[in-house]
């Protein structure tokens, strides 16, 4: 590959976690201060980057390459708000072929297209399907893909199950020059002991919190109208917890080696918040800090 | 700790299937899997065998599944492939196999050989990645797959035959006297009023498979036969009888004696059979006498090869012919269990002389241990040659691979086996009398 532009950078977390909005409403967030941004969605269900578009169709490029021998940039590439060049990988068909090997394909036709080195884009977003379910969808950070690795999860316990197992393929994969973490988003914050359960386990784990994005009526809102916040309200309160997300990416470039839970230790962590949110709910009163 | 294997001897599972099949006549293979897969078969074995089976070689029906296929299933391709097989080749039987990568992409074979079933064409498959094991295991493979799939493809059973007798664990090609030896063994089964049903080789076909499960008896030759042998007791309650090793000389005789017994068949008949080829092989053994002491055929000897032949020969050339057994190598990685009781029978080949049994497909590694040993003669494969010349001693490849010898119906087993082992190991020992 040659010299990368640009910032690569790749979002994962479980399934319906609200990774593609918070990814997409970052993307818009940092073309609205000027930047050039590509937004890679690697996900089967290829809807990453629906919201930065409008929801006009977009032909995925594995879906392109089983078409067409030839695929050009154009053919697989739709520029959204703000410039946004989105593209979405595809994959095949629900129980049939190898959607990991098809991110792979995806992104080494980017790489064959040159398509960064063209665009000169300053930040590259990968969004990527949830848990890291095989080799294939760890493509976006093994060596010379993305530089960073942001990991979306709400206080669920799958949630955080699926951001454990990511920060075990970056432990993998960083040492030999592999994407480090960026830290954690902590998305749909709403029950009262979200932010304290997801702050405690980022510290179990060595890593940051970058911030919280409250649950809000607005990215439901926005969604339905095929938008972005930043786009649809850009004024609301909301937008502003994107643009924030969006600073920190721009102007931040920590990174660290997770320390991943193993399976004990990860089921003794949920037990204790088990019992700290038993008795939150219930109403037992002691000392809790953070709560 | 992890280590390299130098020359392994054993290819994988997809190629075992694949002799397996190539051997039994009209039977097509229909590879799928990526380009490569059956080439690779070719240039490892049929290249070092004794040549290419009809439907085997560079031609041979595959799939040659690309990215696209990986990504987005390969099945639809697979469908394709087997149309256009069906209509460049008869055959009276398309066996499917899977190779590494539509093995892991989980493409539904089962259902694409449905569909050639329903339009009547007779379709069976096997799962044979290679990474499900080596040459060894395809063929259990294979042939767990015909026993399993054939009775449904047709309705017309062919005419039961009577004391038929399958014979299982000789993998075509890994041993390259598969066919002589076979030949051999169904000789001696017709001596004793017995029908062999050979399975493979010249004659061999689809029919012959059909007729599996009506055998009376499944004997096993090798530790790979036993599986199919297994399913076939657990569904048709068929017994099966294990002799480990090839039986060689005497070692055929007992083989004989114990289906008598096994079967009650007409034990003084077995008796005048068995005697009549012993004293045919007493004859041939003392008019090598002269020549036996004169040339020093009594030597320490090194043996390397698959478990069924180390056993087998092993005990003919100490037993019968009182040469000591030095190196004994055995390269077919058995299971652990399969170990045990090859070592037993491998320790009491002489008594109060402790030969050495390694397990190895290493061929570095075999060929350090071949020399360390010092045997005065080396039998094995074309890869042992060379630690034989380290030696200086006389050698004769009797294992797979061959690179210097053409085998086509040659066989070690049974007493005729004998005649021509003794052949070529005396002309071996020969051209190369003084140590």
């Amino acid at each position: 590959m040659s010299e990368k532009q640009g910032k690569h950078i790749a979002i994962y977390g479980k399934g319906g976690i609200g990774k593609s909005t918070t990814t997409s409403n970052i993307s818009a967030a940092l073309a609205e201060a000027g930047y050039r941004v590509i937004q890679v969605g690697c996900d089967p269900k290829s809807d990453s980057t629906t919201i930065l578009r409008g929801g006009n169709d977009l032909p995925t490029v594995l879906d392109t390459l089983r078409e067409q021998s030839k695929v050009r940039l154009e053919d697989i590439s739709a520029v959204g708000f703000g410039g946004v060049l989105c593209i979405e990988a595809g994959g095949p068909v629900p129980g049939v072929g190898c959607a990991g090997r098809g991110i792979n394909a995806a992104v080494e036709l980017l790489q064959d297209l040159k398509v960064f080195e063209e665009y000169k884009p300053d930040f590259v977003l990968y969004d990527v399907l949830g848990d890291v379910v095989c080799g294939g969808f760890a493509v976006p950070i093994r060596d010379g893909i993305a530089d960073r690795a942001f990991v979306v999860t709400s206080s669920d316990f799958m949630a955080v199950f699926a951001a454990n197992n990511l920060f075990k393929a970056i432990n993998k994969y960083a040492p030999s020059g592999g994407a480090r973490l960026g830290g954690v988003i902590a998305n749909s914050i709403q029950a009262s002991y979200s932010k304290a359960l997801i702050h405690d386990f980022a510290e179990e784990s060595g890593v940051p919190v970058i911030g919280y994005v409250p649950r809000s009526i607005t990215v439901a809102q926005s969604e339905l109208y095929g938008k972005t916040v930043i786009e649809a309200l850009p004024e609301s309160e909301q937008a502003e917890v994107y643009r924030k997300l969006a600073r920190y990416i721009d102007e931040n470039n920590d990174s660290v080696i997770p320390k991943p839970l193993n399976g004990p230790e990860l089921k003794k962590w949920a037990r204790k918040w088990g019992d700290r949110i038993f008795e939150v709910e219930t109403g037992v009163v002691q000392k809790m800090e953070a709560i | 700790m992890s280590y390299h294997i130098d020359g392994s001897r054993n290819s994988c599972a997809l190629h075992g299937a694949l002799q397996l099949i190539e051997a039994i006549e009209g039977a097509v293979p229909v590879i799928h899997s990526n380009a490569g897969c059956g080439l690779q078969h070719y240039l490892g074995v049929n290249r070092l065998g004794p040549g290419t089976d009809p439907y085997g070689g560079p031609p041979v029906s595959s799939s040659n599944i690309t990215e696209k296929h990986v990504v987005f299933g390969g099945s639809s391709r697979l469908r394709e492939q087997l149309k256009n097989t069906v209509k460049v080749v008869e055959g009276e039987l398309y066996f499917i196999v899977s190779g590494c990568s539509t093995e892991m992409v989980g493409d539904d074979i089962p259902a694409m050989t449905k569909e050639g079933l329903d339009q009547s064409f007779p379709v069976v498959y096997a799962n044979t990645p290679g990474f499900r094991g080596a040459v060894h295991q395809g063929y259990e493979l294979a042939a767990k797959a015909l026993i399993e799939q054939l009775p449904s493809l047709s309705k017309d059973k062919p005419e039961q035959a009577e004391n038929l007798v399958n014979i299982w664990g000789i993998i075509p090609h890994q041993d390259p006297f598969w066919a002589g030896n076979l030949e051999e063994l169904g000789r001696l089964l017709e001596g004793i009023g017995l029908r062999p049903n050979l399975l493979v080789g010249y004659g061999h076909g689809p029919e012959d498979w059909r007729c599996v499960p009506d055998a009376v008896l499944n004997i096993v030759v090798s530790v790979w036969g036993e599986a199919p042998a297994r399913l076939l007791e657990e569904r048709y309650g068929t017994p099966f009888l294990v002799v480990e090793g090839l039986p060689v000389g005497p070692a055929a005789g007992r083989l004989l004696r114990a289906v008598t017994d096994l079967l009650g068949l007409d034990a003084s008949r077995t008796e005048r059979f068995v005697e009549a080829e012993e004293k045919r092989l007493d004859r041939q053994l003392s008019g090598l006498a002269d020549t036996f002491y004169r040339a020093g055929f009594q030597r320490e000897f090194a043996l390397v090869g698959e478990s069924s032949q180390v056993v087998g020969l092993g005990e003919f050339l100490t037993r019968s012919l009182g040469l000591l057994p030095r190196t004994l190598i055995v390269t077919d990685n058995p299971t652990d269990e399969a170990r045990s009781v090859i070592k037993e029978r491998l320790a009491a080949l002489v008594e109060d002389w402790d030969a050495e049994v390694f397990f190895s497909e290493d061929h570095a590694e075999i060929s350090d241990l071949v020399v360390s040993g010092g045997a005065t003669l080396v039998l094995g494969s074309a890869l042992e040659g060379k630690a034989a010349e380290t030696l200086g001693v006389p050698f004769l490849p009797v294992s797979f691979p061959l690179a210097d010898r053409v085998v086509i119906d040659r066989g070690y087993a049974g007493y005729r086996g004998v005649a021509a082992l003794l052949e070529d190991l005396g002309s071996a020992i020969l051209a190369r009398p003084h140590q």
